[in-house]
């Protein structure tokens, strides 16, 4: 019955007992590792409870262009997230798109007042200018775009293919821009910052990306029919159609590799090869990027690189030479190293160069420049070394994330806030939160193993035709499905009337993932990032001592029940029949929709986050404000928690002895547990509300009789 | 630790009849712990006996829960001086000793036990508790390597086992283990069979006055110094 505990969880355990008082301020390792912080375990539950709207709510708030990420970002939040210690991270940004998509993100209306006089310039419309405007103007300032280009994006625009990022989006995305009040000027190249202070802005805000390709260094690179990535995507971009030949080499391992290659097939290219260096597992690429570009045709010759380029007549004879990895370098990666005499000619009609970016500052704006061309900054204000001028984004970074660019845009914006009003510019509270640790065997053996569902794509056969996006959208029951996988790091239970623990150990013996267990001195602890809130401690806790860390979940049946009871007490329709029906499978998934026809009409539904969570004391009071039927329907088998039904079941069969003490019979409350085998739950449910309804005109009948 | 059973809803709404505000009394330590009359059992009993009195149509009494740290001592009691005074009954969870403790406390007050006590004993897993230890005030856990035959066994015999042990089981419960048997293979495993060979006289239990007394307090003779202290 109790679990040997392992040397791991001892050690975890000495150290949780040192660490005192309990943390319960722990941050999930998703937003600890979203440049922009954003509340992804808030967004995901609420997908998971089929809340779509109310999931783009928090969604929109921690991010200026959530639909321009929920194409483009490269997730660092799922490879941070737990549930890869189990099986796989949650489909995260798939997820949001799919919030996006069905919360209607595109009817939203962006609104802005201006509170502040002071101008604000900013040079360049990537996502850091873009951000940055936009949480300007929702601060109050006048802000400016700059842009040199005729159409607003920067990398958005002019360097992520359609096929990644559709121009609709980000329409859509400057759109509400403009409708904030941010004033737009395309192509106007800034030279001097002077100027601009001339012009009475007050502070500028440098965001110009790295565009610059950087060179390979080696004969013939400038013969003609060679071309940089940057250049060739954003030629592809801003629509015009280089003509490439029959077959292009792209030389590089990172992403605008990819984008190049991919991009070149879409126009027509018979054969592209990559030549990467080093081999696939030190590639930077996205690795599904990676996949999807060796489905559609792309070859890649690992361990490879071009020497020597030549042009004749019209083609280029490229010598490449063969390479082997050494030891690891500076970036951690295993340096390549040519392999003598390994030399081999390849011809190719056009060669497209994608080894890194560089931004390019003019000399004019006399900000200091540091290694690799990048401008320097302070990193918590943003300040260069000249006063009232900030930079954030690939121009400081060197070439990164769109997310790093948002995040840099919002950090600079409240940072010229704070330089504006004379503030001191203070720390931001995520950066001093502390992350969820890892998760322990034992509670990792006890999670349900269950898969990573992904979004549909286009096959590859269609997605070369054009520059449609490959990615689709997610089904609305395999949304939820993916959504209720989340671990709910840190949302568990704990602990909050130590004085009242009588420390039977009750929550030790019910937890199905082992996780309260007693510290020396003989008090029960429930760590809250092993913790996997299925609540079920909560409901069978003796003392009452336990409840749910979010105030939301600790409240919301009682909350609901109330809700429900009252709007019952004016409702005619008789007998009222109440079903505590969980919120994530049968709701969200819209397995009992069925229930709001034939004789289920005029139930009563109290959306419950899993039934684990429904004490005993609920139903009792359902059956007190004149219910004359209580149902529970959960979902057994397909639930993300262990144990679930089993605890249910005993709290029926409790309540239904007390039932029968009481004169009342039994029948009147039921579960229904989904499983395979009985599909048809909205069937059963059906033939107990008719089966209750006997018993409500019996027991009317007996009643009439007896006056 | 002290286990007890609620009573059945019957006998609990039987006895409250005659009262009409009934203070439904919880323990918050050994009843919490064997399930009988923690808060959550407190907070059952109160919603159960709602749903009885609104669906029966009879019976008009108000209900009110509290939940002691513990009732068996009288400074815990005080809180409730001012609920008090607005019932007309206790039903108190607690076990025997603290229904007997409010009943002391308030010379006034009806006082109801909700729960059946039953036995001292220890979880033998969640929600399952047996018998280990019948308070005999003479404890021979020594001789009998640390298994009491006067709970464990059914005869409460001292010098085991009967002739009705068969296959370590009892001859009263089939399912139940002799607790003989278990003191023999317990004594062989710390080498100390020689314990069995020994004859353990005849304890008279009528010779242990009810009700007992204990106390810790070492008192000491403090002479003119401190009068108050005598």
């Amino acid at each position: 019955m109790y679990p040997l505990v392992d040397d791991t969880t001892r050690k975890y355990q000495a150290n949780q007992t040192k660490k005192a008082p309990v943390d319960h301020s722990l941050i999930p390792p998703c937003q600890a590792a979203c440049p922009l912080h954003m509340e992804i375990r808030e967004y995901v539950d609420l997908v998971a409870q089929g809340r779509i709207m109310e999931a783009l709510q928090v969604i929109r708030s921690g991010n200026p262009f959530p639909s321009i990420c929920a194409y483009v970002c490269t997730h660092p939040c799922e490879e941070a997230c737990r549930r890869c210690q189990v099986d796989n991270p949650i489909a995260i940004r798939a997820l949001k798109r799919f919030a996006l998509e069905f919360g209607g993100d595109r009817m939203i209306q962006a609104e802005a007042e201006t509170t502040h006089h002071e101008k604000v310039a900013i040079v360049g419309s990537g996502p850091a200018g873009l951000a940055c405007a936009y949480y300007l103007r929702e601060l109050g300032y006048p802000a400016t775009i700059f842009e040199a280009h005729s159409e607003l994006g920067g990398m958005l625009r002019v360097g992520i293919p359609q096929y990644r990022l559709p121009r609709e989006v980000l329409e859509t995305e400057v759109q509400r821009l403009t409708q904030m009040g941010v004033e737009i000027r395309t192509e106007t190249r800034v030279v001097s910052l002077d100027l601009l202070f001339d012009l009475g802005y007050k502070a500028i805000f440098i965001t110009i990306g790295a565009h610059q390709s950087l060179r390979m260094g080696i004969e013939g690179e400038d013969s003609p029919g060679v071309i940089d990535g940057a250049t060739f995507l954003r030629e592809v971009n801003l629509g015009l159609k280089p003509s490439l030949g029959k077959k292009v080499a792209v030389v590089g391992g990172g992403n605008v590799a990819i984008d190049a290659a991919r991009t070149a097939l879409r126009l027509g290219v018979h054969k592209v090869n990559i030549l990467y260096r080093r081999s696939r597992e030190e590639m930077p690429a996205d690795p599904a990027e990676i996949d999807q570009a060796l489905e559609e045709g792309a070859e890649i010759l690992f361990l490879v690189a071009p020497t020597r380029i030549r042009g004749e007549n019209g083609r280029l004879c490229v010598t490449c030479v063969r390479m082997e990895l050494g030891e690891p370098d500076a970036s951690g990666r295993r340096q390549p190293i040519p392999i003598k005499d390994s030399d081999f000619d390849h011809e190719f009609d056009t060669l497209i160069t994608a080894i890194g970016q560089a931004p390019q500052t003019p000399v004019d704006f006399h900000v200091s420049v540091g290694r690799g061309s990048t401008i320097q900054v302070d990193t918590v204000t943003l300040t260069t070394n000249r006063r009232g001028v900030f930079a954030g984004g690939d121009a400081v970074t060197g070439p990164a994330t769109v997310t790093e660019a948002l995040a840099a845009g919002r950090l600079a914006a409240s940072r010229i806030d704070d330089y504006l009003q004379h503030r001191y510019p203070l720390v931001s509270k995520e950066t001093r939160e502390s992350v969820s640790g890892d998760l322990l065997p034992e509670t990792i053996e006890m999670i349900r193993k269950i898969g990573r569902l992904e979004p549909p794509i286009l096959p590859p056969r269609k997605r070369k035709k054009d520059f449609k996006a490959v990615e689709l959208i997610y089904d609305w029951e395999v949304a939820i499905n993916e959504a209720r996988r989340c671990l709910r790091c840190g949302m568990g239970a704990e602990i909050l009337f130590q004085d009242k623990c009588a420390t039977c150990l009750t929550c030790l013996r019910v937890c199905p993932y082992h996780v309260p267990y007693l510290d020396a001195s003989g008090t029960i602890q429930i760590p809250d990032d092993q913790c996997q809130a299925c609540g079920i401690c909560v409901a069978e806790c003796p003392a009452k001592a336990i409840v749910l860390r979010k105030l939301y979940d600790r409240r919301h049946i009682t909350e609901e029940l109330d809700y429900i009871l009252k709007s019952a007490a004016q409702s005619t329709v008789k007998p009222l029949i109440i079903g505590f029906c969980c919120q994530y499978g049968l709701f969200g998934t819209g397995t009992l929709a069925g229930l709001w026809r034939g004789p289920g009409a005029g139930t009563w539904i109290v959306p419950v986050l899993c039934v684990a969570k429904v004490e005993a004391d609920h139903i009792l009071r359902a059956f007190e404000m004149g219910a004359e039927g209580v149902f529970i329907a959960g979902c057994g088998e397909q639930c993300a928690r262990e144990n679930t039904a089993l605890w249910v079941r005993q709290r029926v069969e409790k309540v239904r002895r007390a039932l029968a003490q009481i004169g009342l019979e039994p029948e009147r409350l039921q579960s229904f547990i989904l499983s395979a085998t009985r599909e048809n739950l909205a069937k059963e449910i059906d033939s107990f509300i008719e089966q209750v309804a006997g018993l409500y005109l019996a027991s009317v009948i007996t009643q009439e009789v007896k006056s | 630790m002290i286990v007890a059973e609620q009573k059945t809803l019957e006998e609990i709404r039987r006895m409250i009849t005659p009262y009409a505000r009934v203070l439904i009394l919880g323990c918050g330590t050994c009843m919490t712990v064997c399930d009988a009359g923690g808060e959550r059992e407190v907070s059952f009993l109160h919603n159960a006996l709602r749903v009885a009195q609104a669906k029966s149509g009879n019976g008009t009494h108000t209900f009110s829960e509290y939940t002691l740290k513990r009732q068996c001592d009288p400074e815990f009691l005080d809180v409730l001086s001012d609920q008090i005074t607005d019932v007309d009954t206790v039903l108190s969870l607690g076990c025997g000793i603290g229904v007997q403790a409010i009943a002391e406390r308030y010379p006034d007050l009806p006082v109801l036990p909700g729960v059946n006590t039953s036995f001292m004993g220890m979880a033998k897993e969640l929600g399952v508790w047996d018998e280990r230890c019948a308070a005999c005030g003479d404890c021979r856990l020594e001789e009998t390597a640390g298994i009491c035959p006067i709970t464990r066994c059914t005869k409460g015999i001292l010098n085991g086992p009967c002739a009705g042990t068969k296959d370590g089981k009892c001859e009263a419960n089939k399912d139940m283990d002799c607790a003989w048997v278990l003191i023999y293979k317990r004594l062989e495993r710390l080498e100390q069979l020689e314990k069995m060979r020994r004859y353990y006289p005849m304890r008279n239990f009528r010779a242990i006055p009810r009700p007992k007394r204990l106390t810790s307090r070492i008192s000491v003779d403090m002479g003119e110094d401190n009068e108050d202290n005598g």
